[in-house]
Parts: structure tokens; C-alpha cells; sequence
């Protein structure tokens, strides 16, 4: 029970922080470095609304993630649009964009190990013997209402249908009169407002440090290779099975053992499956 | 006409300056115009043990220049510092960056001497050449725990002299521990501990040390589990150790993440007292960060006197500075060691009349002065500091606990300001 209750816990916390980096993938083929960037941006941002400016904690959190997607989106209508098409430039632009980021606020003196967020609800709770947090329940709970609500989103709303046309057929899209670049302003402020809910949700359960941004876009990374670039059922699947994989790792064999493990896995899947467990990049290709 | 009305004008003006600048001299004490001893500080200004120490060499240097500075054979002279940024806590540990700071710091700002760091071993140890070269006496006051430092000063003393410590080794932190261990063992009767430890060098040696020596002493070791810098989840760990019905939770972690395994522990009501090396919790902030759940956790640090206690009068000195220039106590060890190792050195250029290494060396071996943290006296073969005695003779590290908001000190019982306590989940 134990095993089952903190896999599903670790797993919901990597499909929250690789979601918002596919989703940006999978809409407009950038490959955002910045997301760990933009993680840690929430969570200061809301520590500061919070502790200096005296907001309450909702105001805080809503305005960091306005904030936040605002950005997301000036990175591609400002820097990533004139790289566009250039992948190396892509990454190398939007990683410098994450490291001036993080390694401003690090410049700044945000190097405390205070810098706390405040658990949504205090206290925990026993489930079959287990005590956990009513914050990882949350946890859980968010990250499944984001699923279903990404999915309503991209099949029920015209900007998701146009988002998923994009992803499935650029060329077909924009003869559908759909605008390329205004999609991928979209993806980018939605992606950055994703990992901003991941950061509000997740970073109560310890602290912010800049060291967490650089984390995030490993996990991030790491989740999306298995799962496969491009596919949001991939994204969850990739996350429920280096979740559970870490888990039941360090319950078997010692926790030492986690990222031996994990690296394996990204070493098998791009041995046997590169484009992910449900990836379709290069589906034609494998299948050849 | 005009260009003499000119020069008149401005002569005035130096005349009125000179004038001021006398005034000042003659009015104010602090002004003072000898030459200042430079004090080279390489340090990693962008992690918060670089932080603490900084602080704490800062508000040394402040409060010596503010009484009149250092008395020189004579001459009274103010410090000044020189802060350079290692960058050696990084990840992947930037050695060349340390030893170029070390460097920069000795040949283009002229120090006297080097305080603080390298924090890292290996930049510190790296840096010993360095010094040795240009002949520059260094006092380490932050991190550095590796027992290789003192032991290559010992093996070649000649080359080495120039090198002192007060930070301690783990050697000796590690046998204050085993006595904390049987201190608790003997008060509240525990006798069974989980050990979880940080994947770094340090933490790992110091877990090993501690399962073979507390195993030696009749302690039954029931886990002993490594975790990769940066683990987020705990449970797993907390599980078996709660399973095991085990009395103590050994944490040896410098990674701010340790704050979830406290807040875990909390949630999850482990009836096992953690105690150990829980880096982050230092922080006076802490328990507001973390909503309390960091409370009845034992911490050590491998120096005394960020918590004030009468046992040390320079500590309740030392803290109410710290408070009132940065308004908080003093976060960690490293701030503490770091504002004493500048009264070391005055006391040291004191006592010498010089400021020449072949005066200083002999003068720090010699040396048997009250810090924050008990007397310090250095081992004269191996420049290491002395310490695990009675405060009023060596060095001691201190262990506290959050309390009600507070840390309070528990152990050593010499420097104690309370008794241990126990969750209301272990009653």
C-alpha cells in the first residue's frame, strides 16, 4: 500500500512537470530549456507576492502564473521566433534564456533554504495504514483534473482543436487558415502557466532553490524521452513508469539505486523504441 | 584675470578641503589613514555557506576597525577585506576557478592573508600549493572537513606551515558524535537507529564511521540507506524505519531537500527522533518555513556558537552582532567559525608585532584565546584546531534542537542551555 499510494504521488509529480515541456513540444516542435527556468520563477514569485508584498497565498499564485505565461510567451514571440526552424538555436537560445533565469535569482542572494512555500492544507491523513500529507493527496488530485482538463481542452475548444491540428499536420493547418506562430505563442504561455501549476502544487513539499530549476528540466527530459516527444498519453505513461520505477527501487534494492535505474530505462527505450514508449517522431522510420 | 580668480577659486577649495579632512581625522576615530591589513576572503558567494561566512568575517572586520583596528607594534591598522567569489560549491566542484580566486587574491589585491575558504576540499586542498608559494598565511574557517588537510601539513610541514584550520575534521566530529550517541543512550535508553546519509563523499564516510563505531558500542544498526543529492521522497525509508520500530533516525545530509524527509517524518509521525547532521536545518528560518515540522529534530553543528549560550560569552556577543547588523541569528557553523578566525588573527598580528609569516605561524601555535565556539588553541605539528574538551580549553561543536520555534542546545551538557525532548508520537 505503501508502495502503490507514494508511486502514484512521485508519478503525478513527474507528469505535472513534464507536461507543460511536451505540451510546448508537441504543438510547436521547440524544445523549451527554459522550463525548469519558468518552474522556479513561480515558485519565487509567489514566495515574494507572499512574504513581501503581503498578497494572499490565491493572489500569489494566480498572479505568478499570469505572470509567468506572459513570459512564456514573449520568449517566442521575442527570441525563439528568429530561430525558428534551427533546432541547435532553438535549444541553445531557450537554455540560455532558463540559466540567465535561475542564475539571476541565485545572483540576487535566493539562496536560503527558507525560501518555503506553505502547504495548501495542513496535517495528514491515514489511508489503510499509511500516513501521508493532505498536500501529496492534492498533488494527485491536480494532476489528474490537468489531464482531464487538457483533454477537454484540445478536443472540445476551438484554440486546442487548432493546437492539435498544428501538432498533427503543420502544412494542412495553415491552409485551414491556422496561424503557425500565434499557436505557438499560445503553447508557450499555456506550457509556462503548466509548469507554473506544477511549481505552486509540488514545491510545498520542500523548498525552492535554484538547484530545483536545473531538476526539473532533467525530469522533465527524462519522462518525455521515455514516453515519447509529441504524445500527452505517452507523457503519463512515461511518468507512471519511472515513478513507480523509482519507487519500488528504493524499496527493493536501496534508493542510491533510482537514477542507475532510471538512465537505464532512457538507455533501453532509445535502444529499442527512440522516439518513446508512444512517441510517433519516427514511427515510419522504426517501422521500416 | 579671470584664470587667477580660477586658481584663487580652487586653491580656496583644496584649503577648506584639508581643512575638513583634519577635522575628521582629529574628530573621529574609525577615520583612520594606515595602511590597512588586507584580508583575502575567497569564498562561494552563491551558496549560502559562502553567504554565512562572509557575514560573519564581515561583522569581525566591523567591529574591530570600529574600535580602532589592529595594534601593529605600535600602530593601529584597519582591516580591509578583499571578497572573492571560488564558485567551488557549484556542481562538478570548479577547482581551477577556486585556486585562480585564491591566487587573484594574493598577487593583484596584495592580501596579507586568506580567511574563509575554499570552502570545498578539494579546492582548499588544491589551494595549499598556492599558498605555500607565495609564502601567504591562510586560517580555513568554512566547510573543509577532509582529515587529509591537516594530515599534509604533519607529513611536510616546511612547505605546508602556511596552512591552519578551525573548521575541524570529520574524524573528530565523528567521535563527538558517538559520544552525543551514548549520551542519549544513557538518558532516554535508545539503543536501535535507521541511518540515512546523502550520496557525497563526506556524508557517505560519515556513515560508515557511524554504523561501525555505534554498532561497536552495542547500538543495532536496522538501515542504513544512501540517497542521491537531490531525492524529493523519503517514504520508502520512513517506512521501514517506523516498521522497524527504530528510536533514532541518523540524517547526514548538506542538500536543502533534507527539509522533505523532516516534513515526511512530521506527517507521517515516525516515532524515531531524527539526529544528525541536517545541514539546512541550521537556518533560524527554518521552522517558519517549514511550518514546525522540523520540531524536536536534533542538529549538529560542527561548531559552537550560533546559538548563544552563557557557557561562552563571546557567543551571546556574537549573536546579538549578527542579529542586530543582519536581523537574524546566525544560520550556520561556518558564520560562527568565520567571525571568530579574524579576532584569531588580530590576536595572533598582536601578539607577533608583524604581519610576516615567520612572526604569525609561531604566534597561531602559540595561540589560546576564547572564540564563539570554546578556547582556541591549534596542534602546532599539524595546524589543526583543537577541540572535543571542555569549552574553557578546546573547540567544541554543539548539538540543538528545535524547540517551540527556538534551537536550544542539548549537547554538549557543559554548554547546554536544555534537556532533550521527545515528540509527543514517542511518549
Amino acid at each position: 500500500m505503501n508502495i502503490f499510494i507514494f508511486g502514484l504521488v512521485n508519478s503525478v509529480i513527474l507528469a505535472l512537470i513534464a507536461s507543460g515541456f511536451a505540451l510546448v513540444y508537441g504543438v510547436s516542435r521547440l524544445a523549451n530549456f527554459a522550463h525548469g527556468a519558468l518552474y522556479i520563477l513561480v515558485g519565487f514569485a509567489t514566495w515574494l507576492f507572499l512574504n513581501r508584498l503581503g498578497i494572499n497565498y490565491i493572489g500569489s499564485i494566480l498572479l505568478s502564473i499570469i505572470i509567468v505565461s506572459a513570459i512564456g510567451a514573449a520568449i517566442y514571440r521575442l527570441l525563439l521566433i528568429r530561430v525558428k526552424g534551427m533546432p541547435a538555436s532553438e535549444i541553445i537560445a531557450s537554455l540560455a534564456i532558463g540559466i540567465a533565469i535561475m542564475e539571476l535569482f541565485r545572483w540576487r542572494g535566493f539562496i536560503s533554504e527558507a525560501y518555503m512555500l506553505p502547504p495548501f492544507v495542513k496535517g495528514s491523513v491515514n489511508i489503510a495504514g499509511v500516513f501521508i500529507d493532505w498536500q501529496r493527496l492534492i498533488i494527485i488530485g491536480v494532476g489528474l483534473g490537468m489531464m482531464l482538463f487538457l483533454w477537454l481542452f484540445t478536443h472540445h475548444t476551438k484554440v486546442g482543436l487548432s493546437l492539435r491540428a498544428i501538432a498533427q499536420d503543420k502544412h494542412a493547418s495553415i491552409m485551414s487558415g491556422i496561424e503557425p506562430d500565434r499557436t505557438a505563442v499560445i503553447s508557450l504561455a499555456m506550457g509556462s502557466a503548466l509548469a507554473g501549476i506544477a511549481a505552486v502544487v509540488i514545491l510545498p513539499l520542500g523548498n525552492i532553490t535554484v538547484e530545483t530549476g536545473y531538476m526539473v528540466l532533467t525530469n522533465a527530459i527524462a519522462v518525455c524521452i521515455i514516453g515519447g516527444l509529441g504524445s500527452w498519453a505517452g507523457v503519463f505513461a512515461g511518468a507512471f513508469l519511472l515513478g513507480f520505477t523509482e519507487i519500488l527501487t528504493a524499496a527493493l534494492i536501496g534508493p542510491q539505486w533510482q537514477m542507475v535505474v532510471v538512465l537505464l530505462f532512457i538507455i533501453l527505450t532509445l535502444i529499442l523504441k527512440p522516439s518513446g514508449l508512444l512517441g510517433r517522431q519516427k514511427e515510419l522510420e522504426e517501422r521500416v | 584675470m579671470q584664470n587667477k580668480s580660477l586658481v584663487s577659486h580652487i586653491g580656496t577649495r583644496l584649503l577648506l578641503m584639508l581643512i575638513i579632512l583634519t577635522f575628521l581625522f582629529f574628530l573621529n576615530p574609525k577615520v583612520s589613514f594606515a595602511q590597512p591589513i588586507v584580508l583575502g576572503v575567497p569564498i562561494s558567494r552563491g551558496y549560502p555557506d559562502g553567504v554565512d561566512a562572509e557575514r560573519g568575517i564581515t561583522l569581525a572586520v566591523e567591529e574591530i576597525n570600529a574600535a580602532g583596528g589592529v595594534n601593529v607594534a605600535g600602530t593601529k591598522r584597519p582591516f580591509k577585506l578583499e571578497i572573492s567569489d571560488t564558485r567551488d560549491l557549484e556542481p562538478g566542484v570548479p577547482v581551477a576557478e577556486a585556486l585562480l580566486a585564491v591566487e587573484r587574491l594574493i598577487i593583484e589585491k596584495k592580501a596579507n592573508f586568506i580567511v574563509g575558504g575554499p570552502i570545498r576540499s578539494e579546492g582548499a586542498l588544491a589551494a595549499m600549493d598556492v599558498l605555500s608559494k607565495h609564502k601567504t598565511v591562510s586560517i580555513l574557517s568554512a566547510g573543509v572537513l577532509s582529515p587529509a588537510y591537516h594530515k599534509r601539513v604533519a607529513e611536510n610541514y616546511d612547505k605546508y606551515k602556511f596552512c591552519f584550520r578551525t573548521t575541524g575534521s570529520v574524524i573528530p566530529m565523528i567521535e563527538g558524535t558517538l559520544g552525543t550517541f551514548e549520551s542519549f543512550k544513557a538518558k532516554k535508553g535508545f539503543d536501535k537507529a535507521y541511518i540515512m546519509v546523502q550520496d557525497v563523499a563526506h556524508a557517505r564516510a560519515a556513515g560508515n564511521s557511524l554504523k561501525e563505531g555505534l554498532e561497536k558500542k552495542g547500538w543495532k544498526i536496522i538501515g542504513y540507506e544512501i540517497y542521491p543529492t537531490g531525492t524529493t521522497d523519503f517514504s520508502v525509508g520512513l517506512s521501514k524505519a517506523k516498521e522497524a520500530k527504530v528510536q533514532v533516525l541518523i540524517p547526514w545530509f548538506d542538500m536543502p531537500e533534507v527539509s522533505i524527509l523532516m516534513k515526511q517524518w512530521y506527517d507521517m509521525k515516525v516515532p524515531a527522533l531524527p539526529i544528525g547532521y541536517i545541514h539546512a536545518l541550521q537556518d533560524e528560518g527554518t521552522w517558519k518555513a517549514t511550518d514546525g515540522k522540523v520540531a524536536y529534530s536534533v542538529v549538529l553543528y560542527a561548531k559552537a556558537g550560533s546559538v548563544a549560550t552563557k557557557a561562552i560569552p563571546m557567543s551571546e556577543a556574537f549573536v546579538s552582532g549578527h542579529k542586530k547588523k543582519y536581523g537574524i541569528e546566525p544560520r550556520s557553523e561556518w558564520t560562527s567559525t568565520s567571525y571568530t578566525v579574524v579576532y584569531i588573527l588580530k590576536d595572533a598580528i598582536e601578539r607577533a608585532k608583524s604581519l610576516e609569516p615567520e612572526a604569525i605561524i609561531p604566534a597561531l601555535e602559540k595561540m589560546d584565546m576564547m572564540g564563539t565556539y570554546g578556547k582556541v588553541k591549534f596542534d602546532p605539528k599539524s595546524h589543526q584546531i583543537i577541540e572535543n574538551g571542555d569549552p574553557k580549553e578546546t573547540a567544541v561543536s554543539m548539538w540543538a534542537q528545535w524547540v517551540d520555534g527556538k534551537r536550544v542546545i542539548v549537547y554538549p551538557d557543559k554548554i547546554a542551555t536544555r534537556a532533550l525532548e521527545l515528540p509527543p508520537w514517542m511518549k
